[in-house]
């Protein structure tokens, strides 16, 4: 079986600055992998460069596809879809047209309303954001603003989602629930890589934890950081 | 009455120009957050070049107007390629006050600077599509190439509505404009959209210009008149919704021609200008200032 992704050599400099150095990364079909790591220390660098929304060195492979840097659409088409931290919707597009636009690469030629019937039962997911469908996105709260983030990467129909720090910023009441549904996700043959900055949390809903300390993934588990979660594998 | 009606009639018709314009410039706003200072060159790339063509290659009209047309295409996906890829796609957000008007207008100053020395000074008018003296209805004299002008801005500015609410491809170009980023995490190839964009209303700026060059002739500099006169008009329209901008347009247009029949023609700068200034007061956005910054991306 092809595995769901497979990183090697993948460097992200900033001018001088070496963001990611080399990094490797595997995961298999359906699995969930946490990448961890302190803030500013290369995990949304990383994500970011294999979704292909940065430059960067080194070879992504998704699905048995290569995804050349910077083409997104590559990654997309290959199903490797990223939901950015801050998420990045479309603030005076309908909550409707942004889920709808998740669909973009299969449904570019559609009228639109064609368009929002390929897609619309991500919703069911989200019940919450039925009444909310009309309404521009910009003027929801910042958790109904994550849901439509990942209701828009799920109409993308992938089969590897990346989740930049979903729970950034958000009320603990609200994060919880994004984690019940995030359980309520890995029991489907998705696969999901996790960028979160509080490992015990992510290690709820997380197979294995990749750890990453200034861009560099890391090798062995830190048992002081992690206690009682001695038996988790940390690739290196 | 008369002279109500007939004023109407004649403000509906630049109303309809400056409608058109707004509308070119309002889509490809949408999709890359730069105004376009250049429609109106574009304009008269193609009245002249369409009079020059027929009058002295002796080219059928048609085929004059179809090379101009291929030939502004060909000028947009130059600027495009060669210019703003290298300047907004390659390099990290750059300061954005500059972008929103640096490289259309350099452009325009281009454009004009070559037409002068191509085209010379001259005014000129590309053939009426629509040919023979006003028709009379009642007391009210109607213009043909006024008629196809209010025609096609009519025609153009449904076309653009309909598109950005019904395709799934115009609702990708609202997309790009709000969030580059997280228009290209879709796979919306938002350098693409936008250079397709860029060649489509320069077309439509040059086939608006052969049409109503026979209302209002072109020069070499008729350019950039044009082109803010689209730009106020759009900003009424927020620079977001083409369809409002068109009945900005239509609307500049009645009000100027009203105003000029029972005042003055003298104010017609002054309310232009007026207009752009409470623009910029009420949408300080367009300046870069205030604008909600892609990398901050949306947080309320």
């Amino acid at each position: 079986m092809t595995s769901a992704l497979e990183v090697a050599g993948v460097s992200v400099s900033y001018g001088k600055f070496i963001a990611v150095e080399t990094a490797t990364l595997h995961m298999a079909p359906g699995e969930c992998v946490a990448l961890v790591g302190p803030n500013g220390h290369g995990k949304s660098s990383l994500v970011n460069a294999i979704a292909g929304t940065i430059k960067r060195g080194g070879q992504v492979t998704a699905f048995g596809k290569q995804i050349p840097a910077r083409s997104t659409k590559a990654a997309v088409a290959a199903g490797l879809v990223l939901v950015p931290e801050r998420r990045h919707l479309y603030p005076k597009l309908s909550v409707r047209d942004n889920i709808l636009l998740g669909g973009f690469s299969k449904t570019r030629r559609l009228r639109a309303s064609r368009a929002w019937d390929d897609v619309s039962d991500v919703v069911d997911m989200f019940p919450e954001l039925k009444k909310l469908l009309r309404q521009d996105a910009g003027t929801l709260s910042g958790g109904q603003q994550q849901m439509v983030a990942l209701a828009r990467g799920l109409a993308a129909r992938p089969r590897l989602l990346i989740l930049d720090e979903p729970c950034l910023g958000l009320a603990e009441a609200v994060t919880e629930r994004l984690y019940g549904w995030m359980e309520e996700i890995t029991r489907t043959d998705l696969a999901i890589l996790l960028v979160e900055e509080n490992p015990v949390r992510a290690l709820d809903v997380c197979d294995r934890m990749v750890r990453i300390y200034n861009g560099v993934i890391a090798e062995g588990v830190d048992e002081a950081a992690f206690p009682g979660h001695t038996g988790v594998e940390v690739t290196s | 009455m008369t002279k109500f009606l007939n004023l109407l009639a004649a403000g509906l018709t630049s109303g309809a120009i400056y409608a058109i314009f707004a509308a070119c410039v309002t889509l490809w706003y949408r999709v890359s957050n730069l105004l376009n200072f250049a429609v109106g060159d574009f304009a008269m790339i193609g009245a002249i070049g369409t009079a020059l063509l027929v009058q002295d290659q002796h080219l059928p009209f048609a085929v004059a107007v179809i090379i101009v047309l291929v030939a502004v295409a060909l000028i947009g996906w130059l600027f495009d390629v060669g210019v703003l890829h290298y300047a907004l796609d390659r390099s990290t957000r750059g300061a954005r006050v500059v972008a929103v008007f640096f490289y259309t207008f350099g452009l325009s100053l281009v454009l004009e600077g070559i037409a002068r020395a191509i085209f010379g000074t001259d005014v000129y008018a590309a053939p009426p599509i629509w040919g023979g003296p006003a028709s009379q209805v009642l007391d009210f004299h109607i213009q043909h190439a006024g008629v196809l002008t209010i025609a096609l801005a009519v025609i153009v500015g449904l076309a653009l509505w309909a598109y950005l609410r019904f395709t799934v491809s115009g609702k990708a170009v609202a997309a790009c404009g709000e969030s580059s980023l997280g228009a290209r995490i879709v796979g919306i190839s938002s350098g693409v959209l936008r250079r397709r964009i860029f060649i489509l209303t320069a077309v439509l700026a040059a086939l608006f210009g052969v049409v109503e060059s026979p209302v209002t002739g072109f020069v070499y500099n008729s350019g950039p008149s044009i082109s803010l006169i689209g730009v106020v008009a759009a900003g009424f329209a927020a620079y977001n919704k083409p369809g409002r901008a068109v009945l900005a347009g239509l609307g500049i247009g009645v009000i100027e021609a009203l105003l000029g029949g029972y005042v003055s023609t003298q104010y017609n700068d002054v309310i232009l200008y007026a207009a752009l200034f409470v623009i910029i007061i009420m949408r300080p956005e367009i300046l870069g200032l205030g604008a909600e910054s892609d990398l901050a991306g949306v947080t309320v």
